[in-house]
């Protein structure tokens, strides 16, 4: 009180806000998630560039884009650990999760003394977060928590787990209150089993040990008695067995309950075969070669593939379009309704799906992320929705023209081709109208050679609808209550999955329709999975 | 000891077709995959979380070439064998998780329904031997 109005009466006299320091910080709540490898030090001694290499590649590879997937915000890195936030406390609990399953697979290649295993606190808390630490006591008690967990597993407080409790199905172990370093009052601990199967497991188990040293403790009394009764001469030394044995077994059985995650872990990864050493990893590319399901891609071809220099740019073939409205949807699929009224703008899109020889072009100007193979005018195939948008972005760039994926209206509008039938050659399929699974009388289950092998629809454009599945800039949405009807694409941020379109050689006649629609992760490559360009005119 | 024999059964039915044209990566003996979350002849009503559950195996991104890691498949109402030479397909009754994700919201029509759980690797080909999990039936109230 008395500091307020000293406040106050400062304020009026400088006419300056004399308020504390951190006011242009605003302090919010969030899940805070604190990770450390246990052993850092240990492993360090045994191999210091290896050790840190490792690291590095693990955050890269697996920190940093699991927190973004969960929609998270890692704030910083130290040498052995990391801290994170998320607004959600049930995605800062599963990006945890995440990072211990992986690493329990990624530790399987290694020698026990090689692992690398996290300690994972988190905790709810109101902070004040900066663009490269955060602060407040709440971080101190994820710290904490953090480290009282074992290796590979994840400690939540109890304020996350109120929060989570009814949200993610994982068994919750209750470790009760615990005093924490330098933090006044005592913080609830709970321990997170990744099912609640696992949770019965470890109640039995411990069950079965309560039973067993109980009936040990009735078989050395008994003993003991026995002893005393038979040789009464040595009495003394019967009773200071039958006191000192109970000891062993009760003090074992608490530290295997309290570690029994950590030795299922150690069973699981000790099971496994271990193999292929660290280095051989390191060397693979993440990116995957294109694999059509036909042809076995040698693993190296991204490396040995000449990158000559770029020839001129030869620009995909466009078809432009003049606007128009269109129903839009239909009434076969959930996902398709309801069908409602659009209008697009005047556009131009790709006659055919991009191509690898198109695909290469950017993958030779390392715009793109992995080199393609096969035939050259075979659609390119293993495209992430991101991959696809590299693509684009570099073309718009190259050619100084507003190229980009099309919209999710503009596709379909361009692959109805101004019908409004089923398919758009009519309601009912036609054999080798298209190239899908079992749509021809010839089994045709080989991937697509060229594209453009099919007839084009009314607007003159090929492979709207089989051949590849081919991404568009909208991200995924269940149904289209609330789609917008200017024919613009419908976007949100940090979406992690977005829209597939046309169905592929692999899918059958339904997914060929120009209502079909599904969606997939944003970030995966799938075979099948191609894109079309599309240009903003 | 039940558990083992039901995958035991399962492998050796999936692996009859084409066993010497696997493509996958090899799976451990020991891996279990399973489903958490509905019960084998659950009713339920409306849409409902799928758990998955995986033991002595890591779950990892789709793209990951770690051994003995792959991300999760669910089959629904799917009854022809899992190819092992191609990749788990992708559509409205094959769900691909390639994010690493273990759950899935699932929202089906009413009536009976089959969920089953397929392992996939890097590539989104089935393990060798396949990392399955039992077919169970629901029922949609």
């Amino acid at each position: 009180m008395g500091l307020a109005m000293r406040g106050d009466i400062r304020d009026i006299n400088s006419g300056k806000n004399a308020g504390t320091p951190d006011s242009g910080m605003p302090r919010r709540l969030a899940a805070i998630v604190a990770g450390d490898i246990a052993g850092y030090s240990r492993l360090m001694q045994l191999d210091e560039e290896g050790t840190h290499a490792r690291v590095k590649r693990l955050e890269r590879e697996l920190i940093e884009p699991t927190i973004r997937e969960h929609h998270g915000r890692l704030i910083k890195t130290t040498g052995d650990g990391f801290i994170a936030v998320f607004d959600s406390p049930v995605e800062a609990v599963r990006c945890s999760i995440v990072i211990q399953q992986n690493m329990i697979g990624r530790n399987t290649t290694q020698a026990k003394v090689q692992w690398i295993e996290y300690r994972i606190g988190v905790n709810l808390g109101d902070v004040i977060i900066e663009t490269d630490d955060v602060f407040g006591e709440g971080v101190n008690v994820a710290a904490r928590l953090e480290g009282l967990a074992d290796p590979g597993e994840v400690f939540i407080s109890g304020g996350i787990y109120e929060q989570i409790k009814h949200k993610i199905v994982c068994g919750y172990e209750s470790l009760g209150d615990r005093k924490v370093k330098n933090i006044t009052d005592p913080v609830r601990v709970y321990r997170v089993l990744p099912d609640p199967s696992a949770f019965k497991r470890r109640r039995t188990q411990k069950q079965g040990l309560a039973i067993v040293s109980l009936s040990l403790v009735v078989l050395v009394l008994a003993g003991g008695v026995l002893w005393y009764l038979t040789m009464q001469t040595r009495g003394p030394v019967a009773r200071t067995a039958s006191t000192s044995t109970p000891n062993a077994p009760r003090t074992d059985a608490s530290r295997n309950g309290k570690s029994t995650v950590a030795k299922a872990t150690d069973a699981k990864i000790r099971s496994a075969p271990v193999s292929e050493p660290a280095g051989q990893q390191q060397a693979k590319t993440p990116v995957a070669p294109i694999v059509p399901p036909a042809t076995v891609a040698p693993a190296i071809a991204p490396a040995i593939v000449p990158q000559p220099v770029a020839p001129p740019l030869r620009e995909p073939e466009m078809v432009p379009l003049p606007g128009g409205s269109f129903a839009m949807g239909s009434n076969e699929d959930a996902s398709e309704r309801p069908v409602h009224q659009v209008t697009v703008k005047r556009f131009a899109i790709g006659k055919y799906p991009a191509s690898i020889r198109e695909w290469n072009l950017c993958a030779a100007a390392k715009a793109c992320g992995f080199t393609a193979t096969g035939p050259d005018d075979a659609p390119v195939g293993n495209i992430s929705w991101s991959d696809a948008k590299q693509f684009a972005a570099w073309l718009a760039e190259t050619t100084g023209k507003p190229y980009r994926l099309p919209t999710e209206a503009e596709w379909e509008y361009a692959a109805r081709g101004g019908t409004q039938t089923r398919f758009w050659w009519g309601d009912q399929l036609q054999p080798g109208a298209a190239h899908c699974k079992n749509c021809t009388q010839v089994a045709n289950n080989e991937p697509p050679n060229k594209v453009g092998g099919f007839k084009p629809n009314p607007f003159g454009l090929y492979d709207m609808g089989g051949t590849v599945d081919q991404w568009v800039e909208d991200c995924f949405h269940r149904n289209y209550q609330g789609a917008p009807t200017d024919g613009t694409a419908w976007l949100e941020d940090g979406c992690t999955s977005h829209v597939l379109r046309s169905g592929s050689w692999r899918n059958d006649a339904r997914y060929v329709r120009p209502s079909n629609r599904d969606g997939y992760d944003t970030n995966v490559r799938y075979p099948t999975h191609g894109f079309r360009i599309a240009l903003t005119l | 000891m039940t558990i083992t024999r039901r995958r035991l059964l399962q492998v050796g039915l999936l692996t009859l077709p084409g066993v010497a044209f696997a493509k996958g990566k090899p799976a451990p003996k020991e891996a279990l995959l399973y489903i958490v979350w509905p019960q084998d002849g659950a009713v339920i009503k409306g849409a409902f979380w799928c758990r998955f559950g995986l033991r002595n195996m890591g779950v990892t991104h789709a793209g990951d070439n770690f051994q003995n890691s792959g991300h999760h498949h669910l089959l629904i109402d799917v009854d022809e064998p899992l190819n092992p030479d191609e990749p788990i397909p992708q559509d409205k009754s094959h769900l691909h998780f390639g994010a690493g994700q273990t759950e899935a919201r699932i929202e089906l029509p009413p009536g009976k329904h089959t969920l089953q759980l397929v392992l996939g690797d890097a590539d989104h080909f089935p393990f060798v031997p396949p990392v399955i999990s039992k077919k169970i039936t629901v029922r949609i109230k």
